[in-house]
């Protein structure tokens, strides 16, 4: 049996997705530790399969279902995490790599915006999916994942402007 | 669309933080632990239960409508092949587990004639499953969400004030096995009571 991991792209494949599936994963987990475990289940399980990154929609679907487990599963711990984390989280283990206060703003903006807008948004802009891509991934038609965009850049517009 | 280009270029100029070094290795352990063709196998056993299927249904894969049903109930010689075939591979299997069994009595009824010499084997495979199930740490996190200062108190009779600040805190400790890639982590409220001697003057 020739194992998985000789199949050569793995690694280059994995180290190009990962920091868009780790933020995809944050959409519903607080610790980016949960979020790691969540994206390696998922990525391995993909691979197994599929041995390439082609039919990319499947990976990200994969990680939003094993986030959802993972919620229900520890639905106690994560209020309870939630309520005590909630103040000193983001400030913790930020979402992303901050260079200056504008960048702090938007990424503050980004992480107010409804879950369902910001996760079509995120998977958009960090992870350069396409709609169709998008709508498979989510389970939502590609209209439906065009106007959550909209309305997302809409209102991030609203109470950010670009200095 | 284009009113938001300037607002989309900020967003990409925002980078999302890197995953830890470690995520890439539990990855490559993972991957290295599961055979290539788990899937060629589920794919190979569904083909053979699909031809099970076409061979007692006597059909090549079609729709079974109602005239190829009844044509099927007229030729019922198939299903006599097929248990035919059952029954010749299920006699083999016994046959098989019996002088398996057979054997199997007889390498324990030297095992306890002679001694000690092979009783060693046990205590290797305990060894190597403690190997396997060695977990080491991985890191760990308190948090601090509340602090609360109650106020001056005098503690054991003493005549000096001390003031009494409690903490809420979250703790989390991680512990990860290197080999298989598994992580195991508990986490736990706690709370702390620091008593603060105040000097008076």
């Amino acid at each position: 049996m020739e194992p998985i991991a000789s199949h050569e792209n793995w690694r280059n494949c994995f180290s190009e997705v990962a920091p868009g599936l780790l933020l995809f994963a944050r959409q519903w987990v607080q610790s980016a530790a949960d979020a790691e475990d969540i994206v390696q289940d998922a990525f391995v399980k993909f691979w197994r399969r599929n041995h390439d990154i082609d039919n990319r929609g499947l990976l990200y679907s994969a990680v939003r279902s094993l986030a959802l487990d993972f919620i229900r599963r520890d639905a106690r711990r994560a209020r309870r995490e939630a309520t005590a984390l909630a103040e000193v989280d983001s400030a913790i283990e930020p979402h992303f790599e901050l260079e200056d206060d504008t960048q702090s703003a938007l990424a503050a903006a980004v992480e107010s915006l409804p879950r369902d807008q910001r996760e079509v948004l995120v998977l958009k802009i960090w992870n350069d999916l396409t709609f169709s891509e998008i709508a498979g991934a989510l389970g939502i038609s590609q209209n439906t994942a065009a106007s959550r965009y909209r309305y997302a850049l809409s209102n991030l517009k609203k109470t950010f402007q670009p200095q | 669309m284009n009113d938001f280009s300037e607002l989309e270029n900020e967003l990409k100029k925002l980078r999302p933080a890197q995953p830890s070094p470690m995520l890439i290795e539990r990855v490559g352990e993972a991957l290295e632990n599961c055979p290539a063709s788990a899937s060629g196998a589920k794919r190979k056993r569904w083909r053979f239960t699909e031809w099970w299927r076409r061979e007692a249904s006597g059909m090549d894969g079609r729709l079974v409508g109602a005239r190829d049903r009844e044509r099927t109930s007229q030729t019922p010689y198939n299903h006599w092949w097929s248990l035919g075939f059952g029954l010749a591979a299920a006699a083999v299997l016994i046959l098989f587990a019996v002088v398996t069994l057979e054997r199997r009595h007889q390498q324990l009824e030297t095992v306890a004639q002679t001694s000690t010499p092979e009783t060693r084997a046990a205590p290797l495979e305990t060894e190597q499953s403690t190997t396997r199930s060695k977990f080491v740490p991985a890191g760990g996190t308190n948090v601090v969400y509340n602090a609360r200062d109650e106020g001056l108190h005098f503690a054991d009779r003493s005549g000096r004030p001390v003031r009494r600040v409690r903490y809420n805190k979250q703790q989390t400790w991680r512990w990860r096995n290197p080999e298989t890639g598994a992580s195991l982590r508990v986490s736990y409220p706690s709370e702390e009571i620091v008593l603060i001697p105040v000097s008076v003057q």
